[in-house]
């Protein structure tokens, strides 16, 4: 089903989606745009590259409780926390960050124990997908196009939008979305000219430039193993790197957490918190002993994780090429430059 | 200025060949190029060769003296500096983190030093607004004089006119968006302390999770770690992903500490960082 | 009920905490609501342990030393004077009233002073009423 509005009604369709569920979409912040849950539905704000945070946020929060307790009290008195699955509709997604979802559930709901709270989001959850303006260029830090995504890859939402002049196509792509869709009153029927628009425009997404040639995922993967032990290339390759976390924050397939108690007056919180493999703290163990100590070691484990160990045990590069690692970097260490020069060595 | 960004470069790299070849030093610490012409990134020289990837432009932001603890003790280092970067070399000198005869320094006078992230001018703003470096043994370009100051306090007075109410209200409101991922505290020449005390759990001086009594907590104590010691170099502020202005608050407590000790940060080998010092004419007037 | 604040006393071992025992023994009254905690000198506070006191619900911190030139340790509190007139200026730019913070020198004869100041200081935090910016709540 393919349906249409005039962008100047954004709210009144921002306003349509709040009636159906949480709406979650990008907002104008102090910092640059965020996806937050919307109050207000002026508040949705669709002139954006892409945000600081990636959406995984919505499904995995930087802080998502587990237990509440409390001191000195029995252990049956604690309180789990249940995941939620109330509706939420994900709005405004760029087609690489949609493509992260996929990547993540492999590791939230795929193999091995599923997440119920990611899993409850997840399920509850409709993805409105938006393609990147094809008009103007990629920006210097993207790089999905080498990664086999398009800029206006429709795969994985439920419904995806295409900006076309002052209008905003919206396709379901999945049962979800046409539901969804059809209970949207404010919608208008599209054209045929507005459905070979919408066509043309993913088929063109899939040619459109970003960074970088094309790689081959398991050339990348014998290449990064076999370079694990030349120190000298990834003490080169870290130079710059601080060893700080935003990469990893920022990043739509970093996973990592750290499970920590926070207890003050004898109330308890049992909590997960986002951790990075770029501190120094994260492989400390309990005996004292770190096995990473040098910030060589911790970016090694960034890259190899990503374009190499994970290639070899999920046969998925866990990178979705939006550049954020790159863009918000103090120092602008590249995380592809250095997989690019990694094929050259 | 008289000495183009270009003549710069092509004199740091003609340093480093010279310094690197001689043995004189056994690493360079400039900027190299980054994924783009806007985006220079540190970039350390190791061999004669490596001479030829030094840049230097506008955008080269970062503060090199962040990456001098990072080498064993001993190690003979060339570094590039400019005038707030100069300051957090002396100020480790201080600290005794690095030794004075270990160092070739090698200062570059220079102004219009942009942010790669937003393009502005940061002289002055977030940065101390020095134009000349305090210290060098090799002067790249010409000193700069007669270029109008910038002071680095100005900044301030919007925010010391506000009642305590008002800021308390914008303080928490930008210290509450902090992810928590440290890139003030790794971008910072002066944070050295392994392990940093937020990431201590005996004590755990804060909460580990981004709200606001953790987040408050965190900074606030970094403000304190770094009071006359902070060389108001800005990179804190510059590597915020979430643009929290931190160097405001370094600013206020280094011109209190300039008040109150008489001393600004990094400007001498021969001072003593002002909270590891006293002098007998202190007085209770600054408990006032 | 009127407010009856929670004001946390470091006292350091030598002068103040002694001088708060004198105060006692000579049944000096003052109000009950300082909670003192003994320090071996006032530089082993750490600013930190002033942050996260007004985080845990304190309404006002006293801190309490040697006069300077009589630490038992010759130097101690003039480290001190200086580390927690930044830690005042610190709190003051956060927003938090400074006037929630003192330090005050008193020694282990000065019993009377130890009374006075925790009454006068007890009764300006009461005017200035709870702490709830800090406070976690």
């Amino acid at each position: 089903m393919l349906k249409k509005i005039a962008i100047h009604q954004l709210p009144d369709l921002a306003s349509g989606l709040m009636g159906k569920g949480t709406l979650v979409a990008p907002v104008r912040q102090d910092a640059g745009f965020q996806f937050r849950e919307i109050t207000d539905a002026k508040q949705v704000d669709l002139n954006y590259h892409n945000t600081v945070i990636s959406p995984k946020s919505v499904f995995f929060p930087q802080t998502e409780d587990f237990v509440r307790y409390r001191t000195g009290r029995p252990m049956l008195e604690a309180e789990t926390v249940e995941p939620e699955g109330k509706p939420l509709i994900l709005f405004g997604v760029r087609p690489c960050d949609v493509k992260s979802f996929e990547i993540m559930d492999i590791h939230f709901s795929g193999t091995g124990p599923v997440d119920p709270y990611w899993q409850a989001r997840r399920e509850a959850t409709t993805v409105i997908g938006y393609a990147f303006d094809l008009s103007a260029t990629a920006e210097p830090e993207e790089f999905y196009r080498t990664l086999g995504i398009g800029a206006a890859d429709p795969e994985g939402s439920d419904v995806f939008m295409v900006r076309r002049g002052d209008e905003l196509l919206l396709k379901s792509i999945t049962a979800r979305g046409e539901a969804l869709l059809e209970a949207i009153d404010d919608l208008a029927g599209a054209s045929a000219d507005d459905g070979k628009f919408f066509d043309d425009t993913v088929a063109a997404g899939r040619d459109f430039k970003t960074r970088f040639a094309c790689v081959d995922a398991k050339a990348v993967t014998k290449k990064l193993e076999d370079l694990f032990h030349n120190t000298e290339f990834w003490e080169k390759a870290a130079a710059a790197c601080l060893s700080c976390g935003v990469c990893t924050f920022a990043c739509p397939t970093c996973y990592c957490f750290d499970i920590c108690d926070e207890t003050l007056f004898g109330r308890g919180t049992r909590r997960r918190v986002w951790d990075a493999c770029m501190f120094t703290d994260f492989t400390l163990e309990a005996s004292g002993h770190n096995p990473r100590t040098k910030v060589y070691q911790r970016l090694r484990q960034k890259i190899g994780h990503k374009y190499s160990y994970h290639v070899r045990k999920y046969g998925v590069i866990s990178c979705v090429g939006c550049g954020r690692c790159t863009r918000y970097c103090p120092v602008s260490v590249d995380i592809f430059s250095i997989v690019e020069e990694a094929m050259k060595t | 200025m008289a000495v183009s960004f270009q003549q710069i470069e092509e004199r740091l790299r003609n340093e480093a060949r010279r310094l690197l070849e001689s043995g004189e030093v056994s690493l360079m610490l400039a900027w190299g190029k980054g994924y783009d012409e806007n985006h220079p990134m540190p970039y350390v020289a190791k061999c004669p060769s490596d001479a030829d990837g030094i840049v230097f432009n506008e955008y080269c932001t970062h503060n090199m003296a962040r990456y001098l603890v990072r080498y064993p003790r001993g190690t003979r280092i060339a570094i590039a500096v400019k005038a707030a970067d100069s300051r957090a070399v002396v100020q480790l000198i201080q600290e005794d983190k690095v030794k004075r005869h270990d160092l070739v320094i090698l200062g570059i006078p220079a102004y219009g030093i942009r942010n790669p992230k937003t393009g502005e001018v940061v002289d002055g703003r977030t940065t101390c607004g020095l134009y000349n470096p305090v210290l060098y043994d090799i002067l790249i370009g010409e000193e700069v004089h007669g270029q109008p100051a910038s002071p680095p306090y100005t900044v301030l007075a919007e925010y010391e006119a506000m009642d305590k109410e008002a800021r308390f209200a914008f303080w928490k409101k930008e210290l509450d968006r902090c992810i928590r991922c440290y890139a003030c505290r790794k971008a910072c020449p002066m944070c050295y302390c392994d392990p940093c005390f937020i990431d201590q759990s005996k004590p755990r001086w804060g909460e580990k999770s981004p709200e606001t009594a953790g987040n408050l907590m965190y900074h606030l104590t970094r403000f304190h770690h770094l009071a006359g010691r902070c060389v108001d170099c800005g990179e804190c502020s510059r590597a915020c992903p979430v643009d929290i202005p931190l160097y405001l608050f370094h600013k206020k407590v280094a011109k209190d500490c300039e008040a109150m000790f008489g001393q600004a940060a990094g400007m001498s080998i021969e001072d003593k960082p002002v909270l590891v010092h006293f002098r007998a004419e202190d007085t209770d007037n600054i408990l006032k | 009920m009127s407010f009856e604040p929670k004001i946390l006393g470091i006292a350091c071992n030598w002068c103040t905490y002694t001088g708060a025992d004198l105060a006692g023994t000579t049944r000096l009254q003052y109000p009950q609501n300082i909670r003192v905690v003994r320090v071996m000198c006032s530089s082993r506070i750490n600013p930190s342990f002033i942050f996260r006191a007004f985080q845990l619900g304190a309404d006002g911190v006293l801190v309490g030393g040697c006069h300077p030139g009589d630490c038992h340790y010759n130097t101690g509190n003039l480290y001190a004077r200086r580390r927690l007139a930044v830690t005042k200026k610190i709190l003051e730019f956060a927003g938090l009233e400074p006037e929630r913070f003192r330090v005050e020198w008193i020694s282990a004869s000065e019993g009377n002073k130890f009374a006075e100041v925790v009454t006068e200081f007890t009764g300006q935090i009461k005017a200035l009423g709870p702490q709830t910016k800090f406070k976690i709540s």
